[in-house]
């Protein structure tokens, strides 16, 4: 490959990385406000409302997220409204992910003793007060390595979301192999940004699951 | 304070019923504690006696009954969360927040509940700390004291939010026996200031030593109750005799 069409690709993949960085940020950010909400509907929501959480993670556990892409993509249009790739891929990821967070999130909440809650009471606090006070800050441990995990895992599914015509790192990639061919190459650059990402992450996950093993 | 204050009971169960599934725990429970009183709870495990002060505390419901406690009641469902805030529980497990500091496990409810400025708070749960002799532990974490010292700061975190009353449930079940005479020291102290308490235990030296009055719970019923001295030497019922039997001769 010629260094010219090299700087060019890699131009172009690194303006991918750069809407899959965002993606993966935003989706992140949205799956966890989701998933912390419907596990704490899950746990402690009026009966109606804990159904609705457990059904909504069944849902999603159960389906693909190219599927969720889809339903978002095209049927907000069947409706006779539009969405750009990007605001349909951080909502449909953030659903998808937030039905793998909220299961992260409730292990946790569940693993907090029922004492911490008495006392929170006998002290005078709201249960939102001891929610987020005593109980929350006490899931730390237990949640934070699997949801880590979670997030790696949400950043390379962000590659699905060239599906319905994102130009993020994938697609990319994608459009350079359209052009110039050299598969092997490009995808395997491609890789490589994913996995510059991904690897500290990675790292930090196993450190830490090591630490709480001990 | 008036003559009339001072003897109405700041606690009173009248006819307090309470089934789990089909065990029936308590069977018509009438009881009054007075402003000051120490009143000690025995009886073998599976008596009711937890589940007794579980409901003066606003932690269970009564099925049938009232309850009354510092003039809320708690047999209301809409007004029995008054009582929070104003008695104070130590529990077995000590249930302190394992993420907050001696310090913060005292100032969390002072600040988020009473929303008192944090110098406030802080100069109030140093001097609750004070009280349980743990002033200079207040930047430890709960894992770094010892059992006794543990509950201790419990008590001091109970004691920062000026309960009217305070309740023990076996305070001094889960510390290996060199560490309970530290937590009990502190309970007399706060029995001989004058603080209303409910105490389940199984320490019969502190029941006999510091208790106005010994209630002995049964099957879900107090069996027999009455001062210290009488209650210990001479038990009425046979099977108060046989419980006395059982917890002091080994």
């Amino acid at each position: 490959m010629s260094t010219e069409l090299l700087m060019a690709s890699l131009s172009t993949l690194l303006q991918g990385l750069l809407v899959t960085l965002l993606l993966s940020v935003c989706a992140i950010a949205g799956g966890t406000l989701i998933g912390l909400l419907a596990a704490v509907l899950r746990s402690f929501g009026p009966w109606g409302t804990s159904t609705i959480a457990k059904l909504y993670t069944e849902l999603f556990r159960g389906t693909p997220i190219l599927i969720t892409l889809m339903f978002i993509y095209f049927g907000v249009s069947y409706f006779g409204y539009s969405i750009n790739e990007f605001a349909a891929g951080v909502i449909g990821m953030s659903i998808y992910q937030g039905a793998y967070i909220a299961e992260i999130f409730r292990s946790g909440i569940e693993a907090v003793p029922k004492g911490q809650w008495e006392v929170s009471q006998i002290l005078g606090l709201t249960r939102t007060q001891a929610f987020f006070s005593v109980v929350l800050p006490q899931t730390r441990k237990i949640v934070l390595p699997p949801l880590i995990g979670q997030y790696l895992s949400l950043i390379k599914d962000t590659s699905i979301v060239s599906m319905i015509g994102l130009s993020e790192l994938m697609r990319g990639g994608q459009g350079i192999v359209d052009r110039i061919g050299k598969p092997i190459e490009i995808y395997g650059l491609v890789a490589v940004l994913y996995f510059i990402v991904c690897f500290p992450l990675s790292q930090w996950v196993r450190h830490h699951d090591r630490r709480s093993l001990l | 304070m008036t003559a009339d204050n001072s003897t109405k009971p700041v606690i009173t169960l009248s006819g307090v019923s309470k089934a789990f599934g089909a065990t029936k725990v308590l069977q018509e429970i009438n009881l009054d504690v007075k402003l000051g009183e120490v009143l000690v709870l025995i009886g073998a495990s599976g008596s009711g006696k937890s589940t007794v002060l579980r409901i003066m505390a606003g932690l269970e419901t009564a099925d049938a009954g009232e309850v009354w406690v510092n003039e809320v009641p708690l047999h209301d469902a809409r007004r029995a969360r008054e009582i929070r805030g104003h008695v104070g529980m130590v529990f077995q497990q000590f249930n302190l927040f394992p993420h907050k500091t001696a310090l913060g496990n005292v100032t969390l409810a002072l600040i988020k509940a009473r929303k008192m400025a944090p110098d406030e708070a802080k100069r109030r749960a140093i001097a609750a700390l004070e009280r349980v002799g743990l002033a200079e532990r207040a930047e430890h974490y709960p894992s770094q004291l010892s059992g006794g010292q543990q509950q201790r700061v419990a008590i001091a975190r109970s004691l920062a939010v000026e309960p009217r009353i305070m309740f023990f449930d076996e305070a001094t079940s889960a510390l290996d026996p060199e560490l309970v005479g530290e937590v009990t020291e502190v309970m007399r102290g706060l029995a001989r200031d004058g603080m209303t308490m409910v105490v389940v235990t199984h320490e019969m030296g502190f029941a006999r030593k510091t208790a106005d009055r010994v209630v002995f719970m049964d099957k879900g019923v107090i069996a027999e109750q009455g001062e210290p001295e009488a209650f210990f030497t001479s038990p009425q019922q046979e099977r108060t005799r046989q419980f006395l039997h059982r917890v002091l001769d080994h």
